[in-house]
């Protein structure tokens, strides 16, 4: 096995012959790594039968491709292991079980997938409509005065019921709840439940205005694919001989529908609904993961405790080494971790983290932890105003980039600029900007998937005006958009534009004797090559480019005429050779076709208004196989990137910054604190959200015990948030390999403190 | 083209085997069963069975001409085939100039036959079916037509909360359940009991299951409307015939009379209930050859059964098997046995034995797919310059065509100037550039209709209008001399001169006999909307100069236009002719470019390919070809990953096995059979296929597929094994 040595807890694991196994994972532990020489082995091995794969189940598309290309590194001739194995999210494994019987859930063969901000849009159609005939009154403070009143119904309950909405909807999914099915339980429930009847309505529109376009959401396709498994044993027996072996990643964030997916596919018996635990034994299913990085930001059922359970019930090593971070963040992690479970002031909220501690990797270990260096942790305990954060964060940046501006680019460090939300990194990213710095943002959909949208919408641009000199010359960049790296290629790219941006008459260049028909035409060139272009050389090689450009611009001039979807497959097939961007371009493709069935009367120009929108982030735009493409700090050595701890997971830099670590945005339960999902103007400050799905919790509900009871929900809710900002506080620690710093500001109001968690840090860090 | 080369052509496409021979005397080439088959006594029934490739249809033929040698006259034959593609050798020989004038052979699927039956003896059909204006004249409806009188019956029960289990698109829910009707009717049950079959055979998520009431109570509604309404669907059509009109002796008598001499070819391909019929029917003819293609049974989801195919056989005098394929070489052969094995394991070690065949199958793989695409189409065109292989014995299939794939590979074999065509009979004609184009030049001939077409839709028209016109010019052109707001097109002589002289003269002149064949027909009293469309079509666009005059391929769309927009008000108007108005409608042609644009009319075009240039490159899904029935040398199988070379078994509302006569009453369809029938389709569609490929198949694989995303289908896991 080149370039891997295990550690001796990988060591141990590598041991594994069957059964299932859970593993504790810390930060840096390696955790792709040894699931992939765990499926090399496997497959090594010869465990496999004919037909038979090993099922990698992982979190996002960039994991794929990331165990796609180490597991091949393990077979000197990749052809050894192929068709032996294979990855997924857990989305594209309920699609390759759905794609295998669609009509047995009531889907056409060739159904298509609607992405989340088509289905955005739905579902704002269908919260809208509610709005329109029905009130909220009876849940707004009765304080409120009129004119005020007016202006939350305005401009406040659309969200509001919106994201209500969508964590109702996918919780009666992730529940296998139809809207038929949760009518019935809405009709035989003894007393009212408004919240539910609120949900219900919407999702019911929601889901019939899904079905009228033969489509289904990623949630509906989960959904699915636990139903098949559910309703046909014998299909399930199927998939249980095909994946013999289960080896998931990252399984703290795994909810409990993915949960009962593999455990029916692993051949153990599913887990009791909404109970603890896995289920029986049986089935040969490793689930590695760290349940104290469990963040999430919209609801689902996922929850640390289902794997604390299933490492708890099964047999389990843990894997506590990480060669990642310097011996003192180390420490302030694992100190994090003692004074959660042991001393935080909410005895409920102890259980945010949990064992085992960090350890540094053994003296032989080819990655070795940085060397110990206290100093290079900073807790900034200035009462900062947001501005003046922003301020003092972006100078020790600037101060930081200049020290090292004369080292080679490979010496120079990575730096990251962790915040708790995304528009606190738009102003970061504005800040540094302020002073000269061009960050790198990684804030929401990523950076590739903009660029991909943003070439396809330049080149329907141009296709929409095609007479347009500049817009031709823009469309031929993204047409050489693979020289960019090349410095050679790009002069002539560049040579190429200019000379493309001078051409008069368009169609003499594109289209040269129209009058001949298609197919005839003469090898006449029009010469906007010529002028500027000094050696003779030069100047040919810019030629043959005109010459070949012309062919591909004729295309697509041609393609016009098909609908957009076809159009933007073509047009992609031409410009983009990435897997990621053509995967990219087929759902940019299904979203027009769809945004087009939708308007008939749009044309190209709308069209390409629509996924300009896309490509410039202000509509979030996430498919199936673009979620986060990989993202490697490597590759941004000596910039700053920008980006929100959520998104940070499972990735490092040797400096990072933690901002806005306040009461705000990491509240703890304590007198003062207060909670984003309590509305002001919301009765008693309910946490609406939380208390609909309440609502839907003791619909679900056989017990007797169980009934709703307005406000539990919200106190619960809290507790929720307390420790999942725990845990992010601690992925954001786990994120730093050398450098630390932390700083907070006081609040938009100027009433916010240090969030306790920090407070703790702080004091235990000068202690010493 | 003079008439020898015209038979030439078509004898090579047909027998290319016996090219070799200039004036080929196909006796001598012919083997011994085969002209046992032809030269049978004239009052002999013959079942010839075997499979594809081995000279069973050039019997058919030769049979044909036989009879008509031996005096029989060619309106006592009939010529029966499943499907009307099946019939093109037949038609071939039929329509060639070495014929010459007599009574006419009629070529017929059984279908066709209800409904001339229908049409014929109305009378007689209209009292016992139940119709409740029997006095009145029937009228036929097209599928889509019944789509658009099923959208209208089931629209508002969408509303009512029908059909809430399932996710399909809406036109394609009509269509289903108009395909469990017609399934119905073919196999030979009533359509009351389309629901209780379907339901009885369910066994899952019990939510899905209501959905089968659902969609028997539409097949109700549906039927009681026709009724109601004097409408002939197709499964009306053929359920009054057989079970009425069949009954009456005077119908059976008269067809009786008239037809004394029967080929029926493909018989595996047609539905229980006309094997039914011709199992009635049989004993009266004097001759009959009946022609039975063994591993075949490909429209199985139309309803074709093979087993009471194959009971006609009992009913002939004499049985003759061919064996010996003219087609495949003995490398194929292997390789086609080789991977049904793979699929289809009968005995352990087999498989290996076939390895090493490696002339019959050639592998071209790329990472990406649009490398993939260059790479097929520089491998093509080798095959033609090199080997001087003709256009016509290269096929390129795939599960599915999809507009943009069709679109990369024909755009690449022409910028190599290979000659290229495409059957693909389930695209709509609402996505057929040429159709929008249509209609955009309608719309803006009818102000009335109030239909203002943006400038972009008036551009992409003239681009296809006018032959020589590129985008750029054409929106340039547009941008002149169109106004939205009340369809006003400006001279070109308005002009200034450096725009005329950029747009070209050539442009200009044609943009300008197009403009004044518009203005004079907003004139002039209006005519039906397929009356405008044949009189543009035939004045203008498709005289020399204008975009329909060479691409053979919009003229196809342009013609099936035509042929629904007629249908469409064919049948409407006699719906409100007869008084029974239900759709009350401002103008017939401005509503049917609705109800395309919404989709219910998804007039997708099965016909017209007799017509088209026959030397070249096959570009189409694989299904298609089959059902085209002729061989050729070298086949590309593109998408080698896709899953979808054989998923295609069941559908939301319908089943085609549940249904079929065989399926057991009761029985449950389990997973167990979803891998057999599924493995089984595949198996057979190899089969079919490699039985009509002489020399070699190459397969195509891109590691991503069309969309990106990583293929490995049962097809490449056999292929796989084999390799």
């Amino acid at each position: 096995m080149p370039n891997f040595i295990p550690r001796p807890s990988q060591q141990e694991i590598l041991r594994y012959s069957g059964g299932r196994l859970g593993i504790a994972a810390v930060p840096g532990a390696g955790k792709t790594h040894i699931l992939s020489a765990l499926a090399a082995k496997i497959i090594r091995e010869g465990w496999l039968g004919d037909d038979q794969e090993v099922l990698i189940v992982t979190l996002v598309n960039s994991a794929v491709d990331n165990f796609e290309a180490r597991i091949k590194k393990f077979f000197d001739n990749p052809l050894q292991a192929l068709y032996k194995y294979r990855v997924r999210t857990l989305h594209g494994l309920a699609h390759d079980i759905v794609r295998e019987k669609p009509a047995r859930v009531g889907l056409e063969e060739r159904f298509s997938i609607i992405d989340e901000r088509e289905a955005g849009f739905i579902r704002r159609d269908s919260v809208n409509a509610w709005l329109a005939s029905n009130s909220l009154d009876d849940y707004l403070d009765p304080s409120l005065d009129n004119s005020k009143r007016d202006w939350v119904k305005r401009d406040q309950l659309p969200d509001l019921l919106d994201s209500l909405a969508l964590a109702f909807i996918r919780s009666a999914k992730d529940r296998l709840l139809t809207p038929e099915s949760l009518r019935a339980k809405l009709d035989a429930f003894p007393s009212p439940l408004p919240l539910a009847e609120l949900g219900w309505s919407i999702y019911a529109d929601y889901q019939r205005a899904l079905a009228y376009r033969g489509a289904v959401d990623f949630d509906d396709l989960i959904r699915l694919a636990l139903t098949l498994l559910e309703s046909d044993e014998e299909y399930l027996a199927r998939l249980q001989y095909r994946y013999p072996f289960i080896l998931e990643d990252e399984a703290q964030d795994s909810s409990l529908t993915q949960e009962r997916i593999l455990s029916l596919l692993s051949g153990g018996t599913p887990p009791s609904p909404f109970g603890r635990g896995a289920g029986g034994e049986g089935g040969n299913w490793v689930r590695v993961g760290d349940p104290n990085q469990a963040i999430f930001e919209t609801f689902t059922t996922a929850s640390p405790d289902l794997l604390r359970a299933f490492i708890e019930n099964n047999p389990s090593i843990p894997m506590p080494e990480s060669g990642r971070s310097q011996p003192s963040i180390i420490a302030l992690a694992n100190h994090l971790i003692d004074w959660v479970m042991t001393s935080h002031p909410i005895p409920e909220a102890r259980t945010a983290l949990s064992l085992p501690h960090i350890q540094p990797v053994p003296a032989d270990d080819p990655q070795q932890n940085p060397p110990d260096d206290p100093e290079a942790i900073r807790f900034i305990n200035k009462r900062f105003t947001p501005e003046e954060e922003l301020e003092a964060v972006a100078k020790s940046v600037k101060n930081y980039l200049d020290s090292f501006a004369e080292i080679p680019i490979e010496q120079q460090p990575t730096i990251a600029i962790l915040v708790p939300r995304n528009q606190r990194g738009v102003d970061v990213v504005n800040a540094l900007r302020q002073r000269g710095i061009e960050p790198i943002e990684l804030i929401s959909s990523t950076s590739e998937t903009r660029a991909a949208a943003g070439s396809l919408s330049y080149l329907l641009s141009y296709l929409a005006d095609p007479s347009s000199a500049r817009k031709l010359a823009k469309a031929y960049e993204v047409w050489r958009r693979d020289w960019r790296e090349d410095s050679e290629k790009m002069a002539l790219v560049s040579d190429v534009e200019r000379a493309l941006r001078k051409v008069g008459n368009v169609e003499d260049y594109v289209s040269p004797h129209p009058a001949l028909s298609r197919g005839e035409r003469g090898e006449e060139f029009p010469s906007p090559a010529g002028e500027g272009l000094g050696v003779r050389e030069e100047a040919e090689q810019a030629i043959e480019e005109l010459s070949a450009f012309r062919v591909v611009v004729q295309r697509w001039l041609n393609a016009v005429t098909l609908p957009i979807d076809q159009l933007i497959l073509t047009l992609a097939q031409d410009v983009f050779t990435e897997a990621s961007d053509l995967a990219l371009a087929h759902k940019l493709a299904l979203v027009l076709r769809q945004v087009a069935d939708d308007h008939p009367d749009w044309r190209l120009p709308e069209l390409t208004a629509e996924l300009t929108v896309i490509a410039k982030n202000e509509r979030r735009f996430i498919g199936f196989s673009s979620d986060d493409s990989g993202f490697d700090p490597e590759k941004h050595r000596g910039r700053v990137v920008v980006t929100t701890m959520h998104k940070a997971k499972g990735l490092e830099w040797d400096r990072v910054y933690l901002m806005s670590v306040n009461n705000y945005d990491f509240p703890s339960n304590m007198p003062g604190d207060r909670f984003i999902s309590e509305k002001w103007f919301i009765r008693g400050g309910l946490n609406l959200e939380a208390e609909a799905l309440a609502q839907l919790t003791a619909l679900e509900s056989t017990s007797e015990y169980d009934w709703y009871e307005e406000g539990a929900a919200t106190m619960r809710s809290r507790l929720d948030y307390v420790k999942e900002r725990l845990r992010l506080f601690y992925v954001g620690i786990t994120r730093a390999k050398r450098d630390l710093i932390v700083t907070w500001n006081s609040g938009r109001q100027g009433d916010a403190t240090p969030s306790l968690p920090l407070s703790e840090l702080m004091g235990w860090w000068e202690e010493g | 083209m003079d008439s020898t080369g015209y038979i030439d052509k078509h004898l090579r496409v047909l027998y290319p085997r016996f090219m070799s021979d200039p004036f080929p005397s196909l006796g001598k080439l012919l083997s011994l069963p085969q002209r046992q088959a032809i030269e049978s006594p004239l009052d002999v029934k013959l079942f010839v069975s075997g499979p594809a490739g081995t000279g069973k249809t050039t019997a058919g033929v030769e049979r044909m001409r036989y009879l008509l040698a031996q005096g029989i006259p060619g309106e006592s034959i009939l010529m029966l085939t499943p499907q009307r593609s099946l019939q093109e050798p037949y038609l071939d020989l039929l329509y060639s100039p070495e014929r010459s004038a007599g009574g006419e052979v009629t070529p017929a699927t059984i279908g066709g036959l209800a409904r001339r039956m229908c049409d014929l003896f109305w009378p007689l059909a209209a009292e016992d079916a139940g119709f409740a204006h029997p006095d009145r004249p029937p009228v036929f409806l097209t599928l889509e037509t019944a789509q658009y009188y099923m959208a209208h019956l089931v629209r508002p029960l969408l509303d009512e909360g029908y059909f809430e289990s399932v996710t399909i698109d809406r036109n394609r829910l009509y269509s289903q359940i108009i395909d469990n009707l017609n399934k119905a009717a073919v196999i030979g049950f009533p359509h009351t009991e389309i629901g209780s079959r379907l339901d009885s055979a369910y066994h899952g998520d019990p939510a899905q299951r209501r959905v089968y009431a659902d969609a028997q109570h539409c097949a109700n509604l549906f039927r009681q409307y026709c009724l109601d309404h004097n409408l002939l669907d197709f499964s009306l059509q053929l359920e009054i015939f057989a079970n009425v009109l069949w009954k009456q002796d005077i119908v059976r008598n008269y067809l009786i009379r008239n037809y004394r001499h029967l080929i029926y070819d493909n018989v595996e391909e047609d539905g229980p209930r006309a094997h039914d019929i011709l199992r009635d029917w049989l004993p009266s003819f004097d001759s009959a050859l009946l022609i039975y293609d063994e591993y075949a049974g490909f429209r199985y989801f139309l309803g074709a059964d093979i087993q009471t195919g194959w009971a006609l056989r009992e009913l002939c005098d004499e049985q003759i098997q061919l064996q010996e394929s003219f087609v495949m070489s003995g490398n194929v052969a292997g390789l086609s046995d080789g991977l049904i094995e793979a699929i289809l394991p009968t005995f352990e070690g087999k498989v290996k034995e076939e390895r090493g065949n490696s002339s019959a199958l050639a592998i071209i793989q790329s990472h990406f797919y649009p490398e993939l695409l260059d790479s097929v189409v520089a491998e093509v065109n080798a095959l033609l310059s090199d080997s001087l292989l003709p256009p016509s014995q290269v096929v390129i299939l795939t599960p599915y065509l999809s507009d943009a794939l069709r679109f990369s590979i024909t755009h690449r074999l022409e910028a190599k100037n290979i000659p290229w065509r495409s059957h693909r009979p389930s695209r709509s004609l609402r996505d057929e550039p040429a159709s929008h184009a249509l209609t955009t030049l309608a719309a803006l001939t009818h102000p009335h209709w109030s239909v203002h077409p943006p400038k972009f839709d008036v551009a992409y028209a003239l681009m296809q209008s006018i032959d020589g016109l590129d985008l750029v010019r054409a929106q340039l052109l547009t941008e002149i001399v169109y106004r939205q707001r009340d369809l006003e097109l400006s001279p070109f002589e308005n002009i200034k001169a450096d725009m005329q002289e950029r747009i070209t003269f050539s442009v200009g002149n044609r943009y300008s006999l197009l403009r004044e064949w518009l203005l004079n027909y907003r004139e002039s009293d209006p005519l039906p909307l397929d009356h405008f469309l044949r009189k543009i079509f035939g004045e203008v666009l498709s005289q020399l100069g204008f975009g329909y005059h060479r691409n053979f391929d919009s003229v196809r769309v342009a013609a099936s236009l035509v042929e629904s927009v007629k249908k469409f008000r064919q049948s409407l108007e006699s719906t409100l002719s007869v008084g029974l108005s239900d759709p009350r409608f401002p103008n017939l042609g401005q509503e049917y470019i609705q109800m395309l644009q919404d989709g219910v009319i998804a007039a997708s075009y099965l016909e017209g390919w007799q017509a088209e240039e026959k030397d070249a490159v096959l570009v189409a899904p694989a299904h298609t070809f089959l059902m085209m029935n002729r061989p050729v040398t070298v086949q590309f199988w593109l998408d080698a990953g896709s899953s979808g070379w054989y998923e295609r078994l069941s559908q939301p509302l319908t089943h085609p096995y549940v249904l079929s006569r065989e399926w057991e009453p009761g029985r449950i369809w389990s997973d167990a059979d979803d891998v057999r029938y599924g493995k089984e389709a595949l198996a057979r569609l190899i089969s079919g296929l490699l039985h009509r490929c002489r020399e070699r198949l190459y397969l195509c694989l891109s590691e991503l597929g069309e969309s990106g995303f990583e293929q490995r289908g049962e097809l490449l896991r056999a292929f796989q094994k084999v390799l």
